[in-house]
């Protein structure tokens, strides 16, 4: 009964939802411009390409995401990411474990580290801006320790192929197959379960969200959890492809996250954001810098770029939303 | 003795769209003296008191001050001519010394462009020894100050800035007793100074203790003045009032079923202390009381937001140990925030999960959240409460204050909890949804749900209560049947 009374929408719409509809067409846009202007651009190589360079940060964006629906940040994702392949790197080369094991190991580390940051946040309340931002200073110096400084490199192994350097059926690079199953798996967490509503209604009016019975605390720290796992994988999948981990890996990498969930849609106040939009941000990020070098454009002008990509974004979204009030 | 006023206010009307919120007020306020001003809430004393600064303009009808038309258009046009307002609230800078506070603004005693400090505080000290007769630290910062200092050094910048005439708000809502007597001590040496106050309170004791004259507003209208030999708290309470309201005429008998909620020495430090009571099966049970006066933070303990720190509660005769919103859940009751804007509603979620929200685990088997059975919840609610709605994924912005308020309490029903703690319930709802509500209530209220409503509402207290305690600065001061209850008796035990 009830839902034949719902207004009729578009197949478009429901299968995008209205929010992520102005940044597919922006993608698309944008693809379509440096299409015109260089013809590499569309080829099956380059968008592959495109899609694996940018799998990391695809899958730590996706949480991201879901971090700052529920009112938080992580800065220190970019440490955390270097502090999982530092700690992989040591096990393997000094103490000869087998990479698997190693890796596991390298994940956990990463996922203690995501466990102090929302330790930090629940028992101080500070500001999450600040309390990551010491914990990123924190962590790079674990990781700067650890490894002296020095890069490690790795042996070749089943698992580099599994996890960096195979291609499925040939033509797909496997990291975006990890980059896709991770965002499936988050946007059924974000968008499909009762946790998902938590994680809204917590950003959205904090202390509606506690005199609703919801523990919100909780929600934020997992949270954070998740992005440490994400920056986990990511950490894997770069060393498995680079054959090498460096303690400097990721610097940057969580400003990339944020902005790549900004364009997607994501409110930087919390309560608004979707995995879909965090996806189709990071490509466009992706998008913009391919298409750049593909140009011939100075490297150095590149960032300055995606600047402004970022800026045009947010005025958009903030016209468009305040539109459909 | 008859000389002329000081400030005439006369046949003053100002109307807001189709409410009348002033109609023909006149007032004349004497040189060095205290004029208290008293009514309810919409009673037309806050309109009052912004027209003579400035904020809105009357109408029709004249005012004169100091002899001369004061018709400011702006608060600061007010301030110029001598004229200032002290709010309920304390607007300070709290990071900044007190000297500091007391001269902020274009005229601050300055060296070059550095402010002289010397200068400042040495003016301070003498600003507080001739007007209060207090000694202070100038240095000091106003954030280390308590509400009382805050509210002095206000006050001396008014004065230093030539104010004749001062507009006390409310003053004494943050204050404890003594730094009330202190208050009061520093304005009747002001007064002999020859400074002029209107005092605005809703402690009726504070008005007949400090005021020379009252008058009394109600709808809008002079209801009387009284003058010092006529001060007499039944008196006011009954001109404040108005009609005398008596109990919901359909009361039914009480309710022979069994206690269903129990409260025993209930306390909290700052708040409440030694709060019993009793309510059984199908109950309403009105807390009434001023603002702060302890009955919306009883309201907000019984769900444990934040919990009481002292006593316990009984739910059916068990124990509970209700130390957060979730252990009130579990316990079988349900809250309703008295600011639905900032404590209710998910804005950028649409109606069925805002509806659903406090149940979302409970329809999410295995934490998949079932989007058919949110909707079908949400529409049962809507038929049942008639809630007027679009669609269940309508936008929850997309309803009015009454439907919103009616999902708020949805939200709870649709888990079943079977007391409802309300605070304000029908605040920022217009007056049609305010009679839908009280039924929708009475009518919960009957099929067995228990109810505890804590109201700044007297007349919605008396309608809808079975019993209604009245609160007096934390304190229990009066339980009385809502049958037998009148508005002049719980204002009467709420402000003596």
């Amino acid at each position: 009964m009830d839902a034949m009374s719902q207004p009729r929408r578009t197949a478009l719409q429901r299968i995008l939802g209205l929010r992520d509809f102005g940044v597919l067409v922006a993608a698309l846009l944008i693809a379509l411009f440096f299409s015109i202007a260089t013809p590499v651009f569309l080829t099956s190589y380059n968008l592959f390409n495109l899609l694996r360079q940018t799998s990391q940060l695809g899958i730590i964006s996706m949480a991201m995401t879901l971090l700052i629906v529920s009112g938080e940040f992580d800065l220190s994702v970019g440490a955390i990411y270097a502090v999982t392949g530092v700690v992989t790197g040591i096990l393997v080369n000094k103490l000869g474990l087998s990479i698997w094991v190693s890796a596991s190991a390298g994940m956990v580390a990463g996922l203690a580290l995501g466990y102090l940051n929302g330790l930090l946040i629940a028992t101080t309340r500070i500001n999450s801006f600040i309390a990551t931002l010491s914990t990123m200073m924190v962590f790079r110096g674990l990781a700067l320790v650890l490894s002296q400084a020095q890069p490690i490199s790795l042996q070749l192994s089943f698992f580099m192929d599994l996890f960096g350097r195979a291609e499925l059926f040939g033509v797909v690079p496997v990291p975006i197959v990890w980059m896709l199953g991770w965002g499936v798996a988050m946007y059924l967490l974000l968008h499909r379960t009762a946790f998902g509503v938590k994680v809204f209604a917590t950003g959205d009016n904090r202390e509606a969200a506690d005199l609703a019975g919801i523990k919100t605390m909780r929600v934020k720290w997992i949270g954070f959890l998740i992005t440490a796992l994400a920056a986990g994988i990511s950490a894997v999948i770069s060393l498995s492809f680079l054959k090498t981990v460096t303690p400097t890996q990721g610097t940057g990498l969580e400003l990339e996250a944020i902005a790549a969930s900004v364009i997607g849609g994501t409110a930087m106040s919390g309560g608004v954001g979707s995995i879909l939009g965090t996806f189709l941000g990071t490509f466009i990020m992706a998008e913009v810098r391919t298409g750049l070098v593909l140009l011939g454009t100075d490297a150095y002008i590149q960032d300055a770029f995606v600047g402004l990509v970022i800026a045009l974004a947010v005025i958009i979204n903030v016209r468009l939303s305040s539109r459909r009030k | 003795m008859e000389q002329t006023p000081f400030l005439v206010v006369d046949a003053v009307s100002k109307s807001f769209a189709s409410t009348r919120a002033l109609d023909l007020v006149s007032i004349a306020v004497h040189q060095g003296t205290v004029f208290g001003l008293a009514g309810e809430n919409g009673a037309g004393k806050s309109t009052l008191i912004k027209l003579l600064c400035g904020v809105y303009q009357p109408d029709q009808g004249r005012i004169t001050f100091a002899g001369r038309p004061h018709h400011p258009r702006d608060p600061e046009e007010a301030e110029r001519a001598g004229i200032s307002v002290f709010h309920q609230e304390i607007p300070v800078c709290p990071n900044l010394s007190i000297a500091a506070n007391v001269f902020l603004g274009p005229s601050m005693p300055k060296r070059g462009l550095a402010p002289d400090w010397r200068t400042m505080n040495r003016q301070c000290v003498q600003l507080y020894g001739n007007l209060l007769g207090e000694d202070i630290d100038p240095k000091r910062l106003i954030r280390d100050s308590t509400a009382a200092e805050k509210q002095l050094a206000l006050l001396v910048r008014v004065l230093s800035r030539e104010a004749r005439l001062v507009i006390l708000d409310e003053p004494t809502t943050a204050l404890t007793p003594p730094e009330v007597a202190r208050l009061f001590g520093i304005i009747r040496r002001l007064q002999a100074q020859g400074i002029t106050f209107i005092f605005i309170s809703h402690m009726l004791e504070e008005l007949m203790e400090l005021s020379d004259t009252i008058t009394v507003l109600r709808d809008g209208r002079n209801e009387g003045i009284l003058g010092k030999a006529e001060f007499d708290g039944r008196t006011l309470s009954a001109l404040i009032v108005g009609r005398t309201l008596a109990g919901r005429p359909d009361k039914q008998a009480l309710k022979s079923s069994a206690e269903h909620l129990v409260v025993r020495s209930l306390g909290l430090p700052g708040e409440f202390q030694d709060v019993s009571f009793s309510v059984r099966k199908g109950e309403i049970f009105g807390l009434a009381g001023l603002a702060g006066s302890g009955r919306s933070a009883v309201a907000r303990a019984l769900f444990g937001a934040p919990p009481a720190q002292s006593g316990e509660i009984l739910v059916d005769g068990v124990r509970r140990h209700i130390d957060r919103p979730r252990a009130a859940v579990e316990a079988g009751i349900g809250y309703i925030p008295e600011d639905r804007k900032a404590l209710g509603i998910f804005n950028d979620l649409d109606v069925k999960l805002n509806l659903c929200m406090a149940g979302i685990d409970r329809f999410s088997p295995r934490g998949v959240l079932d989007k058919r059975k949110l909707r079908r919840v949400t529409a049962q609610m809507r038929d049942g409460m008639s809630i007027k709605m679009q669609s269940p994924d309508a936008s929850i912005r997309s309803l009015s204050g009454g439907n919103q308020q009616k999902v708020m309490i949805s939200r709870w029903l649709a888990l079943k909890p079977v007391i409802l703690v309300m605070n304000e319930p029908t605040r920022g709802v217009d007056v049609g949804a305010k009679q839908e509500i009280s039924e929708l209530i009475l009518k919960l209220a009957s099929e067995g749900y228990t109810f505890v409503i804590s109201s700044s509402e007297l007349e919605e207290l008396i309608h809808l209560s079975d019993w209604i305690m009245v609160f007096n600065r934390g304190r229990v001061a009066r339980l009385l049947p809502g049958s037998e209850a009148t508005k002049d008796q719980l204002i009467l035990a709420a402000t003596t």
